[in-house]
């Protein structure tokens, strides 16, 4: 009963996300010239994947009651990274993709072990992380280095049947968070921790390795778009990640998964990240200028936290409405 | 007891912190001992301590305002644009400059008293959104002309030591700490911050206080954005970028937690110093200038971690 409330409840808000992303295509078809051919769509769903993989990634975090503002400049890290080392060899991929991956590994570790033993705020943390990666980036470079393999290159830009490649690379990952989250107990154990850590605590969950996987997770995404990112430009670019966070956290904030902790979508994340994607191609095809475009994407973050501001205290209250009922 | 010892060494951890790098710089270099180069250091300093002690308000109320390194860039653009190069400008362009910025302030009280608790992200977003508009004021590129007398009064040293800049901002420290001390709206941010829940249902005036934070973080990263055009004359787009790095790690170093309940205007612009003396350090020692980015971020995360552990049986 209590289950199929709190189920009810999160189709709800699928359902919202995913009425507003059908009603932006509706409007933009009707009145954007260009948007509604096959190609401009996939070009949507291509430009968007690497968003989707950070956005999932922060989903797992915010959904643990944290935040993780390091994952741009983690992402540029990576598209350097990945062009400076392949130098377009292609027999280099999957090295440095694994490479990329252990990368994520790394510091999603550290992130977690400093949470977890030496008590510092995720915000904090993440907001002095970012700085130094930033700082090793462009201690690195500061121009575009290096060359993305071509078969980078081509997950990154082509389609396959007319699915871009990415994108379905992005439905795969979108399907294993979800099982993950929805079906294993780590999901349950992540989604109790965010919802009151103390309490997770002392029903057992280790809540040290919960963060540790949420961290991981998010700083893996963050790599793995890095390499979606190096093989859209081709070139290591060191201001490839600027902003990722913030889109990050609004899409999944849009999504339904609230910034308190507890309560996430991964299909809600996903619905947001196509929706900003068809939000900046429609700006982009009206040749707006960018510094529009800046303005705007600083409306829609604090639009998003606005229009999503009384979820929280619903959350908070649902459980225990359903136990009186 | 263990606790009290703590308690002492959490407070007066950043003077210790200050005396050590200071001992440490002088015996790297003798320029730390010319009271002309200290000077220069206040004065480098000025901008972003004066827009912290605004910040640190608002950390002791336990939110946070990511959005001054976008005001004091917009400041610095608005004010040039004001002075049109005329010194009979100075007056008005300055007021003008401090009056939109404490309204920027306000849009930010407003925004989080709307969605309290998602401060971090509404004033991120809000960055974004002004440094949009200030790209469209400028058109992209740096835009009006610094009046003539401007510079050189904010650069004037006192005594051919002290510049205006660096005074301006040890008073506006002074002033702000004895308000955080010794007046009703002082002991109500520390209450709040405490406990906004207990303060709330003690009939504290939680609402106004909030918004009176952010108004008062955005007027003095006006002031900041004012010392930067005094200090540097330049007015582009993008010259407070990343001075929220900067801000919050010299709030943090001062002891002042995020969590909110605890912190000093003094600790701020202590840490602020500290900040700066190891930037010069950076540079003396001849690494490259992308370092500090590291050392930044390496401070912030240090900080919060030593505070965190000083407070830990609380």
């Amino acid at each position: 009963m209590a289950f199929d409330a709190v189920a009810a409840a999160r189709s709800a808000r699928n359902a919202g996300i995913y009425a507003l992303l059908v009603a932006a295509v509706v409007l933009a078809a009707l009145f954007v010239p260009g948007f509604a051919t096959p190609t401009n769509v996939g070009n949507v769903v291509t430009q968007s994947a690497a968003l989707g993989l950070v956005a999932i990634g922060q989903t797992f975090v915010i959904a643990a009651g944290m935040i993780d503002l390091s994952v741009g400049q983690l992402l540029g890290l990576s598209v350097v990274l990945t062009c400076a080392l392949s130098e377009g060899r292609g027999e280099l991929l999957v090295p440095v993709a694994l490479a990329m991956v252990a990368l994520g590994a790394v510091v999603g570790s550290v992130h977690s072990w400093l949470v977890n033993w030496l008590r510092i705020e995720p915000l904090i943390l993440t907001f002095g992380s970012l700085s130094i990666l930033q700082g090793v980036i462009f201690t690195m470079t500061d121009r575009s280095v290096g060359r993305a393999p071509d078969a980078l290159r081509w997950i990154a830009n082509e389609r396959v049947l007319g699915f871009p490649v990415a994108g379905v690379l992005l439905v795969v990952f979108g399907v294993v968070a979800h099982a993950l989250l929805r079906n294993t107990r780590f999901g349950l154990r992540l989604l109790a921790t965010g919802d009151d850590g103390e309490s997770a605590r002392r029903a057992g969950v280790d809540v040290a390795r919960v963060r540790w996987g949420a961290f991981v997770l998010s700083a893996i995404g963050a790599t793995a778009g890095g390499l979606l990112v190096a093989g859209r430009l081709g070139t290591g670019y060191p201001n490839a990640g600027q902003g990722f966070e913030l889109d990050a956290i609004v899409a999944a904030v849009l999504g339904g998964t609230s910034l308190a902790g507890g309560r996430a979508s991964i299909v809600g994340t996903i619905g947001a990240v196509l929706l900003l994607g068809v939000i900046a191609n429609v700006l982009n095809l009206l040749e707006v200028s960018a510094f529009v475009q800046t303005l705007a994407k600083g409306l829609i973050v604090v639009g998003a936290i606005l229009l999503t501001r009384g979820a929280p205290v619903v959350a908070a209250r649902a459980p225990g409405a359903v136990a009186a009922g | 007891m263990g606790a009290t010892v703590r308690d002492v060494l959490g407070r007066w951890a950043i003077v210790l912190v200050f005396a050590l790098l200071y001992g440490v710089a002088v015996l790297l270099s003798d320029a730390f001992l010319e009271p002309v180069y200290v000077g220069n250091i206040l004065r480098q300093a000025a901008p972003v301590g004066i827009a912290a002690i605004g910040t640190t308000l608002v950390m002791i109320l336990g939110a946070v305002d990511l959005s001054i390194g976008a005001i004091i860039s917009f400041s610095a653009v608005f004010c040039a644009v004001m002075m049109q190069g005329e010194a009979g400008n100075i007056g008005i362009a300055v007021a003008a400059t401090l009056v939109v910025a404490a309204a920027f302030g306000a849009i930010n009280g407003a925004l989080n008293l709307a969605s309290p608790g998602s401060s971090f992200i509404l004033t991120l977003g809000s960055a974004l959104a002004l440094y949009g508009l200030t790209q469209l004021y400028s058109g992209g590129t740096a835009r009006g002309i610094v009046s003539p007398g401007f510079r050189e009064f904010f650069n004037h040293r006192l005594g051919d030591v002290l510049p205006v800049l660096a005074l301006a901002m040890l008073a506006i420290a002074a002033v702000m700490e004895l308000v955080l001390r010794t007046t009703r709206f002082g002991r109500q941010i520390y209450l709040i911050g405490s406990n906004r829940e207990a303060a709330r249902l003690s009939g504290l005036p939680v609402a106004a206080v909030t918004f009176a934070c952010y108004v008062v973080s955005g007027l003095f990263a006006g002031l900041g954005g004012i010392a930067v055009l005094a200090r540097s004359g330049v007015s582009s787009t993008f010259v407070g970028r990343g001075f929220e790095f900067d801000a919050l790690a010299a709030i943090v170093l001062g002891g002042t937690v995020f969590r909110g309940g605890r912190g000093t205007v003094v600790g701020t612009v202590a840490g602020t110093l500290v900040l700066f003396i190891a930037f010069n350090l950076v540079n003396i020692l001849g690494f490259n200038y992308n370092l500090q980015l590291v050392l930044k971020g390496t401070i912030i995360i240090v900080a919060s971690a030593g505070y965190a552990w000083l407070g830990r049986d609380r």
